[in-house]
This record gives C-alpha cells, sequence and structure tokens, in this order.
C-alpha cells in the first residue's frame, strides 16, 4: 500500500513537473484572448495555427533550423572522426612525449569555453570568419572530453582481437576501423549524443559569432523573438518555442534509452 | 633520459604513425585552446577596441580596475548567490527524485522521462517558457499562488526576487541530468548491501540515510564539483530572461564579460575578467582533485 502510494506521488510530481513542456503547447495553439484569460483554460474549446503562421512568416526559424542541424551535425561526425583517432593513438600506439600530450589535454577539460571567447572572437575576426557556420564548427573540435571518454573505452578493449587483425596484414587504421571502432558503439553514441546535445544547445559563442539573421542558429534566432513578442504575443513565443522542440520530442521518444545511458555513460566517465 | 631517447629512436616510424593519428585533434587544440589562452592573458594586459586599432600594453591596470569597479563585484557576487542557491536546491531534489524513481511502480519509465526532457530543450525555449509562467498578470504561477494569498510578485522585475527566479528555470532545467546520474550511482550498490541491512532491520528512511547516501558519496561529490562549475558559467537563462536586470541584481559574471566585450566593446577589460573566472574555475577544479583523492 505505502509502496503504491510512493509510486503514485512520484508520477503525479513528474506530471506537475513536465506541465510547463504542455502549457507551452496549449499556449500556442490558442486564441490571443483565450491566452490572457484567468482563470487559465487548460483544454480550449476553439484552437487556432495562426501563431505559428506568424512565425513562419515573419521569421527566419526554419532557416535558423536548417543552421542547427547542419552545424549540429558537422560538430558531431567531425567530433567523432578527430577523437576517435586521437584516442586510438593515446591508447594504442606509442609514440615519444605521448603522456605529456595527454596530460595536457587532460587538464584543458579545466578550461571552459567561456574564458576563451575573446580571444577567440579576435581570432575569427583575424581569419575573417565571423558570420560564416566555421566559427561555429570549427571550436567544438578541440573539446577534450570526446578524446578521454574514448581512450577508456579503447582501453577496456582486449588486445587479443586487434592481435589476429594485425596478423591479417590490417594497417593501424585499418585496426581502429574494423575492430575498435565496431566494438565502442556505446561510447561512440554517448560521445555523440553529449556532443550533439551541447551543439544544439549552444547559446553564448553562436551569439558572439552570429550576427546576421539567416545566419544564425536557433536558440540565438530565437533569443531575438523575445524583444519583438514578449510583451505582445506568448502564443508566437510559444509557437516558436514549440516548433524547435518537436524534432527534440520526436527524437527523444525513439532514442529515449540512448539519451539516458548516454548522460549516465559521459557522467559518470568525466 | 637514455631510455627516453632509445625510444626516440627505436622506431621512427612508429612515432610518425602515432603523430599522424593526433595531429588533426592538435591542430584545433592548438588553434582554439591553447593559443585563446595564452592570448586571452596577453589581451588582458592590454586596451583595445573591438577593430584591433590602438592596442596599447598597459601592465595589470585592467585587474586593478576591477578592485574598484562596483559592477564587477555585484556581478561575483550575483554569481556566488546563484551558486549557493542553484546547488544545493539541485542537488537534494536529484536525490530525492533519483530514490522516488529508482523503485518499482507502474509508469516509472514515463515518470523518468518527463523529469528528464526539458534539460533537452534549447536555453532559449526554457527561457519563453518561465517568461510566461512569471507574466506577473497573466502568468500561471502568480494565478496559482493567489490561492496560497501569496502575491502577485513582478518575479523578474523586482530585484530581490529575479535572481531566485532565474535558479527555479535553471533547476526544472538541469535537474533530470543530476537524476540520471544518482540513479546510475545506486545501481552500483550491490544488492547483497541492501539485504544485509534488511536483515538487520535497517529499512526506510534509516536505510536511506544509513546506506544509500554513504553509498552515493563518489557520484554526489561529482555531481556537486560539476553543478558549481556550470554555475559559474550560468549565461543564457539570464541573457533571455533578464538581461542581467533590474538594476543589475541578475547580472553574473558571464554576463558582465559579454556586456563589457560585446556591447562596450573594451576587449581588454573583458579578457581579464574571463581570467579572473577561470581562475575560480580552477580553484574549484583543484579543491575538487584534493577532495576526490581523500575518500
Amino acid at each position: 500500500m505505502r509502496k503504491k502510494l510512493l509510486g503514485a506521488f512520484t508520477v503525479a510530481f513528474a506530471v506537475l513537473w513536465f506541465l510547463p513542456v504542455v502549457w507551452m503547447l496549449i499556449t500556442s495553439l490558442k486564441y490571443e484572448t483565450d491566452i490572457f484569460q484567468l482563470p487559465p483554460i487548460w483544454i480550449p474549446s476553439r484552437i487556432t495555427l495562426d501563431h505559428y503562421k506568424v512565425v513562419m512568416e515573419r521569421s527566419h526559424i526554419l532557416r535558423w533550423f536548417l543552421n542547427s542541424v547542419v552545424i549540429t551535425t558537422c560538430v558531431t561526425f567531425l567530433v567523432l572522426i578527430v577523437d576517435s583517432l586521437a584516442a586510438f593513438a593515446f591508447a594504442r600506439l606509442r609514440f615519444f612525449g605521448r603522456d605529456v600530450l595527454f596530460s595536457i589535454v587532460l587538464a584543458s577539460m579545466m578550461v571552459p569555453g567561456q574564458v576563451t571567447i575573446v580571444p577567440l572572437f579576435a581570432l575569427f575576426s583575424d581569419l575573417g570568419l565571423i558570420n560564416t557556420a566555421q566559427a561555429v564548427i570549427l571550436p567544438p573540435l578541440a573539446g577534450a572530453f570526446g578524446v578521454f571518454l574514448l581512450r577508456q573505452f579503447f582501453l577496456g578493449i582486449p588486445l587479443e582481437l586487434e592481435e589476429s587483425a594485425i596478423i591479417d596484414g590490417c594497417s593501424k587504421l585499418g585496426v581502429l576501423r574494423h575492430v575498435i571502432l565496431p566494438l565502442s558503439k556505446p561510447g561512440l553514441s554517448a560521445l555523440a549524443i553529449f556532443t550533439a546535445l551541447g551543439s544544439w544547445n549552444n547559446y553564448l559563442w553562436p551569439l558572439i559569432v552570429l550576427q546576421d539573421q539567416t545566419k544564425m542558429t536557433l536558440p540565438v534566432g530565437l533569443a531575438t523573438l523575445r524583444g519583438t513578442y514578449a510583451t505582445s504575443s506568448y502564443g508566437v513565443l510559444m509557437a516558436a518555442a514549440v516548433i524547435s522542440s518537436v524534432p527534440i520530442f520526436v527524437m527523444f521518444v525513439f532514442m529515449k534509452k540512448y539519451f539516458i545511458q548516454g548522460i549516465a555513460l559521459t557522467g559518470g566517465m568525466k | 633520459m637514455a631510455k627516453a631517447k632509445r625510444s626516440f629512436y627505436r622506431s621512427f616510424k612508429e612515432n610518425l604513425t602515432g603523430y599522424m593519428f593526433v595531429l588533426p585533434y592538435f591542430c584545433f587544440f592548438g588553434l582554439f585552446t591553447l593559443y585563446p589562452i595564452l592570448q586571452g592573458f596577453f589581451m588582458s594586459l592590454t586596451e583595445r577596441d573591438i577593430f584591433g586599432f590602438d592596442i596599447r600594453f598597459v601592465g595589470l591596470k585592467n585587474y586593478a580596475q576591477m578592485l574598484t569597479d562596483q559592477r564587477f563585484w555585484t556581478a561575483l557576487k550575483n554569481t556566488a548567490s546563484f551558486t549557493l542557491m542553484d546547488v544545493p536546491t539541485n542537488v537534494v531534489l536529484a536525490i530525492l527524485l533519483a530514490t522516488l524513481l529508482n523503485r518499482h511502480f507502474r509508469g516509472k519509465e514515463i515518470s523518468l522521462s518527463m523529469v528528464f526532457f526539458p534539460r533537452l530543450l534549447s536555453i532559449s525555449v526554457i527561457a519563453f517558457i518561465w517568461l510566461w509562467l512569471y507574466e506577473p498578470e497573466w502568468g500561471l504561477l502568480n494565478h496559482y499562488l493567489s490561492f496560497l494569498g501569496v502575491g502577485p510578485i513582478s518575479w523578474l522585475r523586482n530585484p530581490s526576487v529575479a535572481l531566485r527566479a532565474v535558479v527555479v528555470a535553471t533547476v526544472w532545467w538541469t535537474v533530470g541530468n543530476n537524476v540520471v546520474l544518482f540513479m546510475a550511482g545506486m545501481q552500483q550498490i550491490p544488492t547483497e548491501v541492501y539485504e544485509a541491512a534488511e536483515l538487520d532491520g535497517s529499512v526506510g528512511l534509516h536505510r536511506f540515510f544509513r546506506i544509500t547516501l554513504p553509498l552515493l558519496r563518489p557520484t554526489a561529490q561529482f555531481v556537486v564539483i560539476m553543478q558549481i562549475i556550470a554555475s559559474f558559467q550560468i549565461f543564457g537563462q539570464v541573457n533571455i530572461m533578464t538581461g542581467g536586470g533590474p538594476a543589475g541584481a541578475t547580472r553574473v559574471l558571464v554576463q558582465y564579460i559579454y556586456e563589457t566585450g560585446f556591447s562596450y566593446f573594451e576587449m581588454g577589460y573583458a579578457a581579464a575578467l574571463s581570467y579572473i573566472l577561470f581562475l575560480l574555475i580552477m580553484v574549484v577544479s583543484v579543491i575538487q582533485l584534493v577532495w576526490l583523492r581523500e575518500r
């Protein structure tokens, strides 16, 4: 009995916790006059897509969305490639200065991105890359976390498996591709989720380097709507928020297990 | 030394292969991590405008300027208050929720999903949702609080409330992440420990305080440190919801760095402020290393 009660309490709490998300969706579908109504209308008797129309027509939201998708995809793929090459070298190859280099990489995990935005901005202006997607894609490739995570993963793979591949005449790159990577799927997917999430939600750096409306990513573009609509129409803001959340929601529903495992894994390793 | 030398010459090819594998990463690492760290320190010793004209070496002037800069001290204080409010709330709530969710009951999966989902939303979406909930006249929060005889509160326009309002929104956003971490930590506690405790008659709250909590210590340490470091860097919520206002009540360090560097274009001073933030995070990281080694 007590067990059931605690369970019911937990579900009720979770529903309450999720309610703001539901409220966002409901508000976005309401007529203006129903939005500003007390007591609040939880189940509107009539709904409209007007706010969605306004967002689509008067902002670059689809463009921002596309920019975010392209940037997140590029960052994630490049991080996976660059980091698995480096992690493989740190885990399996012997070369002069390896351990010193790895310590430097490890130490850099203590330096958060916020600390380097000012010199980075100067660097990207010198390179003439302000207002370009490259400016958002390149800096995350220097992140140390993925190298660390994948190295840990690679170290856990038994050496014998590679030895037979080497005897068969496989090169080092071949060993990485055909032996190590296929065995590291949990680590790779955890890193992919960690990287993609970070890139998708990145705000400060894109805010600084992307000034052109058509170049902006979703979080930065959305934020510009706040000034235009915050006082006049919450319906429009909520519609914009829903549009940018739906893909995340769909992905989460289908890949819930990976998301949660990914967080537990990347958290446990760090 | 002799050994190092030998290993250097032993296999030139082996070394070369290693370097080829790390080369792509170190190109990015050098350009976007090492170089900015050094360049940032150099910039913090200069005064210059955003266009790069007229760079003057001014020594430690920027650092000295901080001592008398009231805005800097307020930003530091706001960041500290934010951290002191966010970290305990976040960690305690996460442990409680993880304990509740780590049991077997109908709706367990969906409950975890509902608590976790906000973490996946982008910061602008979080800010919009809470701007609307906090709306003084028509927002849900003031409406329901009025039944308790509270309010109406101008959540984001009242200087003594605004920072707390940002904390609430942040906890809502991030707690799911920590719940998942604590649940993973709880699942690592061997069931034998609980069985033995049960034989000793340790159940319920007693069991939670005597067994679960102490064994969760490594996870808790990790979460606390990560949460402190994340709190030091809080920016998006503030930037979108309040812009640092009202009257600077929510202007945290990163917001101040952003304003200094990219609204007032005082790049040298912004670089110096960043270095102070860097220093603070280093201190926390070193404390972490010592704290974790103590175990």
